[in-house]
């Protein structure tokens, strides 16, 4: 399996190692101690989905519409908890990753399809990572064609020499900068009350726009590669049938606190783009303005800050975590603990992820971030194939046993699928 | 003879002695408790139904398509039960993971290489291995999809990789489908433990717990040993008390302790209720040392004599010994009270004569190491005296247990 991503994921976030049996204090203390060892996946999400690809969809969403699509965020949220839930569900029960189930069940076509979608998707993602990095260097005034090579270079090494632990940790801590949006939005004293009814009150557009930032917007929260890291991640903590009721909070709470941070990045460019009449962001100072009520003039670095370290932790993982599904799904050596020559198929494709990814940011003149919400809405258009799959295997009783389904879950991973699927025609109509 | 891949066989119509085509492959189906390699059958969709057609009605494989020597109406109606034994190669093998017992991993199968031999007037097909590589995978990728002459063009310019049946090993999660496949994985006993380990860490827990399940005890021990401390956990938890007490029987008392202590009381205790009494106590013994210290490391499987025994008597008690052979690089003296008095290289007692008196072997002032003392303690006397095993005293100086060399390596790797 995943040996080396086993490795970074092994301990959790603070590196706790097997607790010690014994008396009912202990018991606690072992509770506490086990929470904060799976205490990974669902953590790692909610950092992960404040990606470039999330800050810019969200900024754009508040820039251009308002308060108008916050009504979204709610539905949005259940359905990534109800998504999330089963795939580390199928990770707890079967022990086993996403692309192997798929492999497993339904056979090496299916599955070299549902490869090509997941690299497509996934490709798209990288280059909006490399986006972000040279979007937040930008504001320093460094150019693309010097940041974008020495970050793809950093991550690479990184990755490779197996010095990504401490790195993550430093990289984690510093997406706490993003409690800058909450407290952005209410110093820029939004309107609440119109905030609040737009969030329970849905508006209906047939707008092309509005369309494609709905699929944006829910690409951006529940994005297609996160599944299978999920997945694979249970699989590695080796977070069995008992522990996973633990990890199931660990991902609610991951999914909400996403939400939630969301919820104030759309709020706090509402406030302050939106109510001025700036609605297209078309560069990282752009959307730093919403910052502009906490932090005055330094708006613009706190911004590239938050942005700069959300594209490299994005960087890291993602294309590390798609070679991986990639190679194991079609049954190739892989591993970051493995020689060269004993995965040359995993590496060579590691790297021209990267390479490519990166390449494609050095294009001159791209818009970039028109092509970091692309990659979301690529995200959404490509995440219904996932769904499917992901319910016809959740649903099967030899797979899943007693751990099957509800049907409360199914009707709202269904329906999450159905919509997104004709939310995707409608856009595909009106543009 | 020639060979045919799995895949072109799939879904290939079948004509009986008519020479009408009556359906087409829907399975192989081979039978472990007869032959392990033949084709026993071929599982064939007709517009009424599946239909078995055993290998003594197989005339030829000509041109992707089966003949048959007789008319399609012997041919048996197919009842998914009475299949239990029989392993199904497109259900079974395709896309399902399996042990490479040569090449030490864990693979997944893409396509199954067979053989096709004339024997008298029928054809006989046998598995001649599995495809794991990228032939394989484009075969399964584009048959269909692509015609068939440039199909096979490309793929003859695809290096392969097969590995042959004979090193594959099944994994079975069903024990009732174990035995009838006859799934004993003796292929995979033969390897290394530290090589199962290996594979076995590949494994979900389902597949691990059923490898476990099925290896003989003290392969199982050895691999046990061998395998990532909290799968080793997770292992034991997985399997029911009284088959863990049988494999950490097998197991060298220290490792043995090592594991128990580290599982929740409940379950220690449940296997230790079910294992004999002497290794429970022995074990238990080593419980009740700290962790960390020299003697939470020991091992109380060890060999002392008199220094009045003679070398013919030390050979003797080799040849009865049953514990780990790796704590017989040294034979340590005890006088009456089980002090310890000395050392003696087991090179010595080779090279000796059989009346010799050991007390005439030892070499040098006996090292020994005080069981309160820390690990780090132990590994520096390690390391300053070059040892490859230390032994453990009390504070009367009598001798307890031993360190060996390897859990001294262990301790150290968790240091660094």
């Amino acid at each position: 399996m995943w040996k080396s991503v086993k490795r970074y994921l092994r301990r959790g976030l603070f590196g706790v190692s097997q607790p010690q049996k014994g008396t009912a204090f202990s018991l606690l203390r072992l509770r506490l101690l086990t929470f904060l060892a799976i205490f990974g996946p669902g953590f790692v999400t909610a950092n992960v989905d404040n990606d470039p690809g999330g800050i810019f969809t969200y900024s754009q969403a508040g820039a251009k519409f308002g308060y108008a699509l916050l009504w979204t965020l709610i539905p949005t949220t259940i359905a990534l908890i109800v998504v999330q839930e089963m795939a580390a569900r199928m990770g707890a029960v079967t022990g086993k990753g996403l692309s192997d189930l798929i492999r497993e069940e339904f056979g090496f076509r299916v599955t070299f399809f549902t490869m090509l979608i997941l690299g497509a998707a996934d490709f798209a993602n990288i280059v909006a990572e490399f986006a972000g990095l040279a979007a937040g260097m930008g504001i320093f005034g460094v150019s693309k064609y010097l940041v974008v090579p020495l970050g793809a270079a950093l991550v690479w090494g990184v990755v490779v020499k197996g010095t990504y632990r401490p790195v993550e940790k430093i990289l984690i801590i510093f997406s706490l900068v993003y409690i800058a949006y909450p407290i952005s939005a209410f110093l820029a004293k939004p309107d609440w009350l119109a905030a609040m009814k737009d969030t329970v009150i849905p508006t209906f557009s047939t707008n092309s726009e509005y369309l494609i930032m709905i699929v944006g917007l829910i690409g951006t929260t529940i994005t297609p590669w996160m599944q299978f890291y999920l997945q694979a991640s249970v699989v590695e903590k080796g977070i069995g049938k008992k522990e996973y009721s633990l990890s199931r909070w660990d991902v609610v709470l991951g999914c909400i606190v996403t939400d939630i941070v969301a919820f104030f990045i759309v709020v706090a460019c509402a406030a302050t783009l939106h109510v001025s009449g700036q609605t297209e962001i078309s560069s990282a100072a752009d959307a730093a303005v919403a910052l502009r009520p906490l932090a005055g003039k330094y708006a613009s670095l706190l911004f590239a800050v938050g942005l700069v370290n959300a594209s490299l932790l994005s960087a890291a993982i993602l294309p590390l975590a798609t070679a991986f599904n990639i190679c194991e799904g079609l049954g190739v050596e892989s591993g970051v603990n493995k020689r060269f020559s004993e995965a040359p198929v995993f590496y060579w494709f590691y790297t021209a992820l990267i390479a490519a990814g990166a390449g494609c940011v050095l294009i001159p003149r791209l818009p970039l971030i028109k092509v970091i919400i692309f990659s979301q809405v690529a995200n959404g258009v490509l995440l219904p194939f996932v769904l499917v799959f992901m319910l016809l295997l959740i649903n099967r009783e030899d797979v899943m046993g007693e751990y099957r389904n509800s049907r409360t879950g199914n009707v709202v991973a269904w329906s999450t699928a159905i919509v997104i699927i004709l939310l995707t025609i409608g856009m595909i109509f009106t543009s | 003879m020639h060979n045919l891949a799995l895949t072109e066989l799939l879904g290939a119509p079948v004509m009986d002695s008519s020479g009408a085509v009556r359906g087409r492959v829907r399975e192989l189906a081979l039978y472990p408790q007869e032959d392990p390699a033949s084709i026993a059958a071929l599982i064939v969709r007709t517009p009424s139904g599946d239909r078995v057609v055993t290998r003594n009605d197989i005339a030829s494989f000509e041109d992707h398509s089966v003949l048959c020597t007789a008319s399609s109406d012997v041919w048996m109606s197919y009842a998914p039960t009475t299949a239990e034994g029989y392993l199904l190669l497109s259900r079974d093998l395709l896309d399902q993971q399996i042990i490479d017992v040569h090449g030490r991993k864990v693979v997944r199968v893409n396509d199954v290489d067979l053989h096709a031999q004339a024997v008298n007037h029928h054809t006989t097909l046998k598995i001649a291995g599995v495809d794991v590589g990228a032939r394989g995978a484009v075969r399964r990728l584009l048959k269909g999809v692509v015609p068939t002459t440039p199909l096979n063009a490309l793929l003859t310019k695809i290096p392969p990789r097969i590995i042959p049946w004979e090193f594959v090993d099944l994994i079975e999660t069903d024990p009732a489908r174990r035995v009838k496949l006859r799934i004993e994985h003796a292929r995979l006993s033969r390897l290394h433990p530290a090589d199962i380990a290996d594979i076995v860490e590949e494994l979900a827990p389902a597949e691990r717990e059923a490898v476990f399940e099925t290896l003989d005890e003290e392969v199982a021990a050895q691999a046990l040993g061998e395998v990532d401390p909290k799968m080793q956990i997770s292992i034991v938890e997985s399997l029911d008390s009284e088959r863990a007490a049988e494999i950490v029987e097998e197991m060298a008392p220290d490792a043995a302790a090592d594991l128990l202590g580290e599982l929740p009381t409940e379950t220690s205790e449940d296997i230790l209720g079910e294992m004999s009494p002497e290794e429970r106590e022995e074990v238990k013994e080593l419980l009740e040392h700290a962790e960390n210290s020299a003697a939470g490391r020991m091992t109380t499987d060890f060999l002392s004599f008199s220094p009045h025994a003679t070398v013919s008597d030390a050979v003797e008690a080799l040849r009865n010994f049953d514990g780990g052979k790796e704590t017989l690089n040294t034979l340590y003296l005890v006088d009456k009270d089980d002090k310890l008095v000395g050392a003696v290289p087991l090179a010595n007692i080779v090279l000796a004569e059989a009346e010799t008196l050991l007390s005439e072997l030892t070499s040098g002032e006996v090292i020994s190491c005080p069981a309160k003392a820390n690990e780090e303690e132990a590994a520096e006397i390690f390391d300053k005296y070059n040892l490859l095993m230390l032994p453990v005293v009390d504070e009367e100086g009598r001798l307890i247990g031993i360190i060996t060399a390897d859990d001294v390596i262990a301790m150290l790797r968790r240091f660094s």
